[in-house]
């Protein structure tokens, strides 16, 4: 009885997911060397990425890439998909795009998604999601920032990097470093391949949490071959309306990248 | 002598420690597309530096040459498609820094 009711319980902790959202921009490939095909496969989406618990996602608000000092609009690009969840009952929809490289450079991807309502937290929250792929050996733009109301932008070139490697980048608020921010860490379990999900012993493992220093730097040394996301949040200093009340904004800069292990 | 080769030491430990960076640093890159029967070619270092004055050999898939000529100051290159033919584009930047571009000939036809 004692053991069903232990069980009970870590089932109920588990399964209330109150862990880190995540907006997710996912490339086929970090890297585009030349004799490589230049398309780029994306996935875009609202997940808890260790979970793999998909969230519904709307149709981006914005989505798009730059490159070489200029941003160009994907939104056009994007074709809707469903993915079952946990419940096969219930589908959630995410985006896909391809991209066709065009000339070299770092192609810093970033969506904007349509803000989301977390009755849970009662605020709404909007995750501006960035990845960079490196094109054709011209590593010129991953240390800008693009100009997102929140970014994280890396102080360690964000592709090339072996799994242990530390991962350092900066937190930016309207420009400006945000000190002391608090930065949410998950491992995308769909890179692991079938059968070797990585199964957190405890909840503390499942989300990463680390605080940047005074000037919104951070560091993180990361474990395992796949992808990696980043996460600091803070809030806006504006609100949107929902049933007729003003209700706060979660803003998170998100960044992602990819690891691999040293064959 | 004792001063001179003291003088060696500190050279070629500067040397040893520095050399071998910046000829990692230096990887040299050209690529290269076809717009409206023209090939522009761009040369550059990893960091976004123009390669200036490099030399490009174009060559077919024959690899017999088909012609030559230098970048400008932005590392840029540009000739009308020699040969509807695969191009190898080469760039060298000089101290043992070269590297190719391979044109197919489905792209020199746009």
């Amino acid at each position: 009885m004692r053991r069903l009711l232990v069980a009970l319980f870590m089932f109920a902790i588990l399964s209330s997911s109150a862990f880190a959202h995540f907006g997710a921009v996912i490339p086929s490939v970090d890297i585009v060397s030349a004799g490589d095909s230049r398309t780029v496969a994306l996935e875009l989406k609202f997940i808890h990425p260790m979970e793999l618990i998909y969230m519904e996602m709307a149709k981006p608000k914005e989505f798009g890439v730059s490159t070489r000092g200029k941003r160009y609009d994907l939104l056009d690009s994007l074709r809707e998909s469903k993915r079952e969840g946990i419940d096969p009952a219930q589908n959630f929809t995410y985006w896909l795009s391809d991209f066709t490289i065009k000339r070299p450079g770092d192609h810093t991807f970033y969506l904007v998604p349509q803000p989301y309502w977390e009755p849970a937290e009662d605020l709404f929250i909007i995750h501006y999601t960035k990845v960079t792929v490196a094109a054709l050996g011209l590593e010129d733009s991953w240390d800008q920032p693009i100009g997102l109301e929140t970014e994280i932008v890396p102080l360690s070139r964000p592709y090339g990097l072996w799994t242990g490697n530390l991962f350092s980048a900066q937190v930016l608020l309207k420009g400006k470093p945000v000190p002391f921010a608090e930065i949410e860490i998950e491992y995308l379990n769909e890179s692991a391949d079938i059968g070797e999900f990585v199964k957190p012993p405890a909840d503390p493992f499942i989300t990463q949490v680390i605080k940047s220093d005074g000037n919104g730097v951070f560091h993180y040394a990361m474990p395992r071959a796949g992808w990696w996301g980043f996460s600091a949040l803070s809030e806006a200093d504006w609100t949107l309306p929902y049933e007729g009340q003003e209700k706060n904004v979660e803003i998170g800069a998100v960044f992602w990248v990819h690891t691999r292990d040293m064959q | 002598m004792i001063r001179y080769a003291l003088k060696m030491l500190v050279f070629m430990l500067i040397a040893g420690v520095l050399f071998p960076v910046a000829g990692l640093a230096h990887k040299v890159n050209i690529f290269a597309y076809v717009e409206a029967g023209t090939v522009y070619s761009e040369s550059y270092f990893p960091d976004g530096r123009a390669v200036i004055n490099g030399k490009v050999l174009v060559f077919d898939s024959a690899e017999q040459l088909l012609l030559k000529g230098q970048t400008d100051k932005q590392g840029m290159f540009q000739f009308p498609v020699p040969k509807m033919d695969d191009l190898t584009l080469e760039v060298d930047a000089g101290m043992g820094h070269k590297n190719a571009f391979k044109l197919k000939k489905t792209a020199t036809k746009e």
